[in-house]
């Protein structure tokens, strides 16, 4: 009976921990494609102006990203100025809060058809990989084990100390500049 | 509780073994068609390979009423749009696909355009643009390796614009396979051998990837089983039409494992190789097989030690310390390449192959590296993995 009656509750927490993720994800793609040198080459394959979207079906919560040229994203919260070139979709926010939370890996999402993809599968594997170099810095070691397929060798704890500081100090700072604007 | 979870599908008939085409009639009428079109290349044709596919039509009264045979290695739009042409013209309505990868994808992409009107292939390019089932489609292969009778993908170059089209819809999967040992029959020997490999990696890789599941498991170890008791029986013996009926079997198993269950490194490299040097798509797989398996020898170590009751039978995987199985499984499927080099001297390194050049392995690395495939390997791949995959392979 209990369970039922906080039923709407957890669900309208799920889908707000679903959508602030996403405002956190988008603001954190941008920073870190102004941060991290590989995160830049593997943008720089982009097409200028090319729009990624992440969302959940049907008319869910979103984030769209544009690659602006030279390897770095620009946020533009749900709003994109033009049609999507790749859209990565959620077939439930269910699914998406199951990434989100890090019980599931983004590749194993992928393997169990939780997400669609709606373009050019090259440019999806592409940008799979750059939210995992994003996580692998945001995320402290234990978390991001959880959330990619494997943690960089590569990845020592000063240069992701330091890089992880800079990207939340961005998405703060981009945060605040919404909230004033 | 676990957070495994998966997805299967496969409404394809299977019609498997003797006689199996004259079958096609009475499936045909079940579906009211009555005025199908044959879709295939010259070298089928030219193999006396539609014969059988039209007596077996005609002794139950059932007239082919149009025969396209000059579809290309490549399909392109312009070859789709021609073939839609002359079903229109001809008034057909259905469509019977009769050869490898290239005619099976033709066939479906035709099947599009009769079905939902146009001339434009294009404009249904990508996923689940489909919404309606479509005309009915039935696929005869001639290989016995690519599986595309059971999957819902095709693939067509767009030459004006020098790009491959992938179209992927539930709706493209055909009605009915037909597996007749007479259509494999006069298979030469190194496509007999390229083409079971091509299966053999279908199936390894579905059975050892990210997407593997209990459904898949079952369909690719039975496959493995087949193409490891049967090959070099076909190799030794080509008109062995049990042999032959085996591997098509086997062939279509790998199919249904791997379009539900994916593929990973080995079709990653493979695509890019294809692409880049031109190479047989089978023969990339058999020459890539190994390299990625040691690779990921750590992350497969289970599910590979496992293959090697299906690769050697009981007694050697008994004989087998657990612990050593999954480099058993390799070393049995390099056997079982050294015996094929032999036979038929399909190639075991890219350098056999004679038309790969070291400085292209840079360039095969990095397009590998985008390639959907690689999303479903176990281990995560980067460009310094790939190319060391490479060098191993290259000699």
């Amino acid at each position: 009976m209990l369970a039922k009656r906080i039923q709407p509750m957890v669900f309208q927490a799920r889908r707000l921990y679903v959508e602030l993720m996403f405002q956190v994800m988008g603001r954190a793609l941008q920073a870190v494609s102004e941060v991290d040198e590989k995160v830049q080459n593997e943008a720089r394959a982009l097409p200028d102006g090319f729009l990624f979207e992440m969302m959940v079906m049907p008319n869910g919560s979103k984030l769209i990203v544009e690659h602006t040229g030279q390897g770095r994203f620009r946020y533009h919260d749900d709003q994109a100025p033009r049609p999507v070139d790749l859209s990565i979709q959620f077939k439930h926010i269910a699914h998406a809060f199951l990434v989100l939370s890090f019980q599931e890996k983004t590749s194993v999402a992928f393997a169990n058809d939780r997400m669609l993809v709606d373009g050019d599968i090259s440019y999806a594997v592409r940008m799979t990989r750059v939210l995992n170099r994003l996580e692998s810095f945001i995320l402290p070691k234990l978390i991001a084990e959880r959330a990619v397929k494997e943690y960089p060798a590569d990845l020592h704890l000063p240069e992701k100390l330091i890089s992880a500081a800079r990207i939340y100090l961005k998405v703060a700072t981009n945060f605040v500049e919404t909230v004033r604007a | 509780m676990t957070n495994k979870y998966y997805e299967f599908f496969c409404p394809v008939k299977v019609i498997a073994g003797k006689a199996a085409l004259e079958h096609i009639p009475y499936e045909l009428t079940g579906m009211a068609a009555k005025r199908p079109m044959i879709v295939t290349d010259k070298g089928v044709r030219a193999a006396g390979l539609l014969e059988p596919v039209i007596a077996a039509c005609e002794e139950s009264g059932l007239e082919i009423t149009s025969i396209y045979d000059d579809v290309p290695p490549d399909s392109s739009t312009t070859v789709v749009r021609d073939i839609a042409g002359i079903y229109r013209q001809e008034k057909c309505d259905s469509i019977i696909a009769v050869g490898g990868g290239s005619a099976i994808d033709t066939g479906k992409a035709v099947n599009i355009l009769v079905s939902e009107g146009g001339d434009d292939i294009a404009k249904y390019s990508g996923a689940g643009v489909l919404k309606h089932p479509l005309k009915p489609f039935f696929v005869v292969p001639t290989t016995a390796g690519t599986g595309s009778e059971v999957t819902s993908v095709a693939v067509i170059t767009d030459e004006a614009k020098g790009v491959k089209l992938p179209f992927t819809s539930p709706f493209l999967l055909p009605n009915a396979a037909i597996i007749d040992p007479r259509m494999t029959l006069t298979l030469p020997p190194h496509i007999t051998a390229a083409t079971a490999m091509d299966a053999m990696t279908h199936a390894t890789e579905a059975f050892t990837c990210m997407a593997k599941n209990p459904l898949s498991d079952a369909y690719a170890t039975s496959a493995i089983k087949k193409i490891s008791h049967s090959l070099l029986h076909v190799m030794d013996n080509p008109k062995d039409s049990d042999g032959r009926l085996d591997l098509a079997q086997a062939s279509t198993m790998a199919g249904i494992a791997f379009s539900n269950s994916m593929v990973g490194l080995v079709h990653a490299l493979g695509h890019a190789t294809g692409a880049i040097c031109h190479l047989p798509h089978g023969l990339c797989m058999s020459l890539y097989l190994p390299y990625v398996l040691e690779y990921n020898l750590e992350t497969i170590r289970d599910p590979l030690g496992e293959l090697l009751l299906y690769l050697e039978g009981p007694e050697v995987f008994a004989a087998t310390p657990a612990g050593r199985r999954a480099e058993a499984s390799i070393s049995a499927i390099r056997k079982l390449r050294d015996a094929l080099y032999k036979r038929c001297q399909l190639p075991r390194t890219l350098k056999e192959t004679g038309k790969v050049t070291e400085d292209q392995l840079d360039h095969i690395a990095e397009m590998a590296l985008d390639d959907g495939s690689i999303m479903f390997n176990p281990k995560e791949v980067t460009l310094e993995d790939a190319r060391a995959v490479l060098r191993r392979a290259w000699a």
